[in-house]
């Protein structure tokens, strides 16, 4: 990092190397499979194979008589001793629904734990979980959330009725109306496939019965320290304070490692009652099948279009086959109220409709994943924007030039009650089409095509709500409604600054984050500043790393405490300088005159403040630890246009792109280079959405994709290189900053989508089923029978 | 068959000589019996390369490999890639100054199979690059601030060997 500075050379906006990541590259990062403790026993999980059936009987004897099995742990013997997960009613729930830790009367799902095996090793563990017999009654599986919500269909959960586990009705603005009065409807279906975060580190826990004073101490993959420990006390009917939630190195979350599940609940309850540690820790398989999946969604989008090409009102219905649980903690919402709520994205709608469902299945929950329901949201209406496009013989860049909010109108409240303020689409949208030369790339188009090739080219316009406060809700009837998070400074004797918070990174280099904008505010060396971020026992209250918030809320977090710790400073050295606050400053960990007559290291001033107090008057030495709480209130709107060039093999239906330009306004950037490294990730996992990523069950509910081998994700192959360009303008929140963790998923998967339609359609083709897999191509070609 | 064995091997310029389960992997060896986790197990099935050491100088899939089959080899794995001083590999330093990793848990995994790349083709263009890397998944960077860090290695010196 960098040394001595000049006092206005910032180090916000500088991308600096993170040192954080310096023990990932030695192969010294510690992650969860890393740990282990004196006495540690294993557990394996064993799971159903059936999609839905009722369980008969266990029959664990054998398992039990296995040399070196401690333990095997059934649902009926939680009953009653710790509180399963219960659904959150609310408003749009459909019914309650309730999921035991191990499944009891009833499997749901291919893949639900059925048994927890503890032994003295994990290959022990999985020897046992083979020698557990159970029978089971097999009962019809709910696989498609069109049939399932049919009346008479199979139920779930028989507290659901037609499998609703969430349903909402919207309207807002004349929509009738503008249907009516429209020159020109335009309707499209729309079909996202079943994926999943693949964070290349599983799920996995190490829990410790009587570490230090805690009765639990937890070591957790996962992104959300303090929510874990919150939930742990409640289920396992202990104190918070009787619980320690530490997050180690972590690899990869993407919302995956957001939510709550029964397994590292199950190890918490052994270890308690073990009085032993215990470790979990997922493989491939159990993770294809046991953590969370992410949309598979069916849409049907109309749209009302005058005939400039002005989106007058928008329509949908959304079912979103959501599995067999309400994932817990945030609910089986946030799929379906997010794709038809977001549906708008950053297009001016007056008029907005939708019915959106979550219907229950017999397939693997799903749970929050990168950019939840947005980028289905934000394909299915660029690709029928380019539909009214074409029938209105209008540029798709000049029909979302027309639509999209224009900076002059902010704030502006879209007819889905958010307000977009200090968003650039507009100017994003000038900047791509400038920077890719979108006129010489259309001429180049056709002449791919006289050429007999078939080249498409897709332009997506997204929005993303980052950095949510306590006035705008994370989604609509979810219990956990974050909007405050808390960071603590410490000044050290040896002046070296600490920080600390619970906003852990899975790689997103929060901590280096947090230490710029700390060294800008306090005037200090980087070198000087170190940062904890994983830690209950350690850090002030907060909820965790999600939606794209971590950056907005640690750093006006540190804004805010590191003011306070200036004023502390400044008002103890003006007494130790004998001078006036308002003639000192501090530069490079020292407090200096503005004369640079009388200086003094931070160093010094806390060895003041702590080992001399008693010479120092006690108004003036209030201590170097200050907490804050921040709260932004509003969110702040992120957004971004994408611009994508793919060839289509007409024969095999291979798409290749070709190019691939991104303009994107995130705010004020803390580290340049590793917000560069979160929107071009983004955009990989998006191409490989759009074009590559699906878990297929069959129609028995029988998982088909539970290896890297069936679920194929892009590799340096697939991803070409992004060409990147910034339209930025500051949010509203502390520092200007925004969120950019999630957004460019968005913007990928509606360009992918684009390009393919669009160069399907020069051979008369189209395609509404994603991922674009070489099939769907050339049965959008007509090549192959089928079609939508 | 018997259920144990004992090998011998060189780990990072270190001989050992253990009796293992002959069920058991040289990645779960690697962990558990040497305590060295820098190399990481991503699938398990050989596909996504977290797990990739060099035995014999050629990268091999840990989780695929038995322990037993390292009977004899020289393996290198992360850990031993450093220098001495403590300075590190040339392509370590390179994935630092280029950003070109985020979580991390792949890392081991591109870095050896970069290191052996590297040794082959010392001077290689980006598309032999993506190829020669496509046996890595990483689902953090979309690969384009990894491709860089091979990139900058390009017509450099091998590193001094140990």
């Amino acid at each position: 990092m960098t040394d001595t500075r000049f006092a206005n050379q910032k180090a916000v906006g500088s991308s600096v190397l993170p040192d954080e990541a310096l023990p990932l590259v030695e192969g010294e990062g510690r992650f969860l499979n890393d740990i282990r403790l004196p006495g540690m026993y294993h557990v394996a999980f064993l799971r159903s194979q059936h999609a839905h059936a009722r369980i008969l009987s266990i029959d664990t004897a054998k398992a039990r008589a296995l040399p070196g099995v401690v333990k095997v742990l059934t649902g009926e013997e939680l009953l009653g001793k710790v509180d399963p997960f219960h659904s959150m009613p609310n408003r749009f729930s459909g019914g309650e629904s309730t999921q035991h830790w191990l499944a009891v009367e009833k499997v749901r799902f291919c893949g639900e734990a059925v048994c927890a095996v503890v032994a003295e090793d994990r290959a022990t563990a999985e020897d046992g979980v083979d020698l557990i017999e159970v029978d089971y009654a097999p009962l019809p599986a709910v696989t498609d959330p069109r049939q399932g919500e049919k009346d008479g269909a199979p139920l779930v959960h028989d507290t659901c009725h037609n499998n609703y586990l969430i349903k909402r009705d919207y309207e807002r603005g004349p929509v009738e109306e503008a249907f009516e009065k429209a020159d020109l409807v335009v309707k499209r279906k729309f079909r996202i496939g079943r994926k999943q975060a693949l964070c290349l580190e599983g799920r996995g826990c190490v829990a410790a019965y009587r570490e230090s004073t805690f009765a639990l101490t937890m070591w957790m993959s996962h992104q959300l320290p303090y929510v874990v420990r919150h939930y742990l006390a409640k289920h396992l009917r202990l104190s918070e304070t009787d619980v320690r939630v530490i997050a180690p190195h972590t690899g990869g979350g993407f919302g995956q490692k957001a939510s709550i599940y029964p397994e590292e609940f199950v190890c918490g309850h052994l270890a308690l009652g073990l009085r032993r540690p215990v470790k979990w820790v997922e493989d491939r398989l159990e993770n294809m099948v046991a953590s969370t999946h992410a949309r598979d969604q069916y849409i049907e989008l109309s749209a009302a279009v005058d005939a400039d090409g002005r989106i007058l009102a928008l329509s949908s219905d959304v079912w979103v086959d959501i599995g067999a649980y309400s994932t817990y903690l945030w609910s089986a919402g946030m799929e379906p109220l997010q794709t038809a709520g977001l549906m708008p994205g950053p297009y001016r709608i007056e008029a907005l409709r939708y019915v959106t469902r979550g219907v229950a299945t017999n397939k693997t929950p799903v749970g929050p994943y990168r950019a939840v329901g947005r980028p289905s949201a934000s394909a299915s209406l660029e690709l029928l924007i380019d539909e009214a496009a074409r029938k209105l013989k209008l540029d798709p860049v000049e029909m979302r030039r027309r639509n999209l909010i224009p900076s002059e109108m902010m704030p502006y409240r879209n007819a889905n009650n958010l307000v977009h303020d200090n968003v650039n689409y507009l100017p994003c949208l000038k900047l791509s089409t400038t920077k890719v030369d979108y006129e010489e790339l259309r001429r180049e188009q056709r002449e791919a095509i006289a050429n007999g090739k078939l080249r498409g080219i897709g332009i997506s316009c997204y929005a993303e709500l980052t950095g949510l406060g306590t006035s705008t809700a994370v989604g609509p009837g979810t219990l956990l409604q974050p909007g405050r998070d808390a960071v603590t400074l410490r000044l050290e004797t040896t002046g070296v600054l600490t920080i600390a918070a619970a906003l852990p990174s899975q790689g997103q280099r929060i901590m280096t984050a947090m230490m710029q904008v700390a060294a800008d505010e306090l005037g200090m060396k980087l070198s000087d500043i170190t940062c904890l971020s994983n830690d209950t026992a350690m850090a002030p209250y907060g909820f965790g790393t999600f939606a794209s918030r971590t950056a907005v809320f640690g750093s006006g977090a540190v804004i805010k405490a590191a003011r306070e710790l200036r004023r502390r400073i400044l008002g103890l050295a003006a007494h130790l300088l004998d001078t006036s606050v308002d003639n000192l400053t501090i530069v490079d960990g020292a407090v200096e005159t503005l004369d640079r007559a009388k200086h003094m290291q931070l160093s010094e001033m806390a060895e003041q403040s702590y080992f001399h107090a008693k010479h120092i008057p006690e108004e003036l030495n209030q201590g170097f630890e200050v907490t804050s709480f921040y709260d932004p209130k509003f969110g702040s709107f992120a957004g971004g246009v994408h611009i994508v060039v793919v060839d289509v093999d007409p024969d095999t239906g291979h798409v290749e792109i070709v190019r691939y330009v991104a303009a994107e306004d995130v705010g004020n950037m803390i580290n340049p280079t590793v917000v560069r490294g979160q929107i071009i990730g983004g955009i990989a996992q998006g191409i490989g959405e759009a074009l590559m990523e699906e878990l297929v069950y069959d129609d028995n509910g029988q998982p088909r994709t539970v290896t890297l081998a069936d679920y194929t994700i892009p590799s340096a192959l697939e991803i070409p290189t992004i060409e990147l360009h910034h339209a930025n303008t500051p949010s509203g929140a502390l520092g200007g900053f925004k969120g950019c963790g999630e957004g460019s998923i968005i913007g990928a998967v509606g360009a992918v989508a684009c390009a393919v339609a669009d160069a399907l359609s020069h051979k008369g083709g189209d395609i509404h089923e994603f991922p674009a897999t070489p099939e769907r191509v050339l049965t959008g070609l007509g090549v192959l029978p089928g079609g939508t | 068959m018997a259920s144990e064995r004992t090998i011998e091997l060189t780990v990072n310029g270190t001989a050992h000589e253990k009796t293992v389960p002959v069920r058991r992997s040289l990645a779960d060896f690697l962990r558990e019996e040497l305590h060295l986790t820098g190399t990481h197990l991503g699938c398990e099935h050989g596909v996504c390369g977290a797990c990739t050491v060099s035995m014999n100088g050629r990268s091999v899939r840990s989780c695929l490999t038995l322990a037993v089959q390292a009977d004899g080899a020289e393996i290198v794995t992360i850990e031993g890639l450093r220098a001495e001083d403590g300075t590190l590999h040339p392509i370590q330093q390179a994935f630092h100054e280029n950003f070109a990793l985020q979580c991390g848990y792949c890392t081991p995994g591109f870095l050896i199979t970069a290191i052996e790349f590297l040794e082959e083709n010392p001077n290689p263009t980006e598309p032999e690059v993506r190829e020669a890397l496509s046996g890595n998944l990483c689902r953090c960077t979309g690969y384009q601030a990894i491709v860089d860090a091979v990139m900058s290695m390009a017509g450099k010196p091998p590193a001094a060997k140990d």
